[in-house]
């Protein structure tokens, strides 16, 4: 398969509140993608998103995060772990596209202050990111402890994520390059 | 599935492929042209660009 056109891979910053650390991995996550030859990325943060909550679907539509997802060949969210599950406002802000995510590829880095990385948010997450459409890839990115990861610069201090990052991330290009051969190329006609 | 005119890109003009059929049950009330009642909603078809990649939908026959 030849490929012309760069893969393009937005980065979600899934919560709003104030003093994320996902914001450091988000960022961490951001600058190991864009390392990558025949990749680029944007750091969408879901905080900065004109989204209304007094509406939902197609009505609180942000039409740059749209564009964004529409260009998109494949999503990684990075998300914490709220009570167990993911943040509401990153929920809403995903219920707002569909047709966008069809046969995309989407990988989940998990975020927790616990020793988990986030593993049950992701399963929480998993059938929410099947029904708009995502294909979900199986390996994760879990940044457990994530307090002890990053120093107050938000400067990542334990090197073996880079390493288990990378296996992340070349799962998810990889599936990212078939998807996106599958849309334009294998015709659901005559399956 | 019923045979209908290829879509072309806009873009490009070229013929878009046919990858995927999904059920949007938001819309269920509207039992329009799409409607499936097996199925319980409109089903839509989604069309991607083989040269530039741009997908577009509609509503299936």
């Amino acid at each position: 398969m030849t490929e012309t056109r760069p893969l393009f891979i937005p980065v979600v910053l899934g919560t709003v509140r104030q003093g994320r650390m996902s914001e450091h991995v988000a960022r961490f996550v951001f600058g190991e993608l864009t390392k990558r030859a025949g990749v680029e990325s944007e750091l969408v943060d879901i905080r900065e998103l004109n989204v209304s909550t007094s509406d939902e679907g197609g009505g609180a539509k942000d039409e740059r995060f749209t564009e964004t997802v529409a260009r998109a060949d494949a999503l990684v969210l990075v998300v914490p772990e709220y009570n167990h599950g993911y943040p509401g406002l990153l929920k809403h802000a995903l219920d707002t596209n569909l047709k966008e995510y069809i046969h995309k590829a989407v990988g989940v880095c998990g975020v927790s202050a616990g020793s988990f990385g986030g593993t049950r948010v992701i399963e929480n997450l998993l059938p929410v990111l099947r029904e708009l459409g995502l294909v979900t890839i199986f390996w994760d990115g879990n940044f457990s402890s994530v307090q002890k990861a990053f120093d107050a610069e938000g400067k990542l201090t334990d090197a073996a994520y880079v390493r288990r990052l990378e296996k992340f991330l070349k799962e998810l290009v990889w599936m990212a390059k078939v998807l996106r051969h599958g849309r334009e190329n294998v015709t659901l006609e005559g399956v | 599935m019923t045979e209908r005119e290829k879509m072309v890109c806009p873009a490009c003009g070229v013929e878009m492929n046919l990858h995927a059929e999904k059920v949007d049950y938001a819309d269920a009330a509207a039992e329009g042209e799409g409607f499936d009642p097996d199925l319980g909603g409109l089903v839509e078809e989604f069309h991607t660009c083989p040269r530039c990649g741009r997908t577009l939908a509609r509503r299936a026959a």
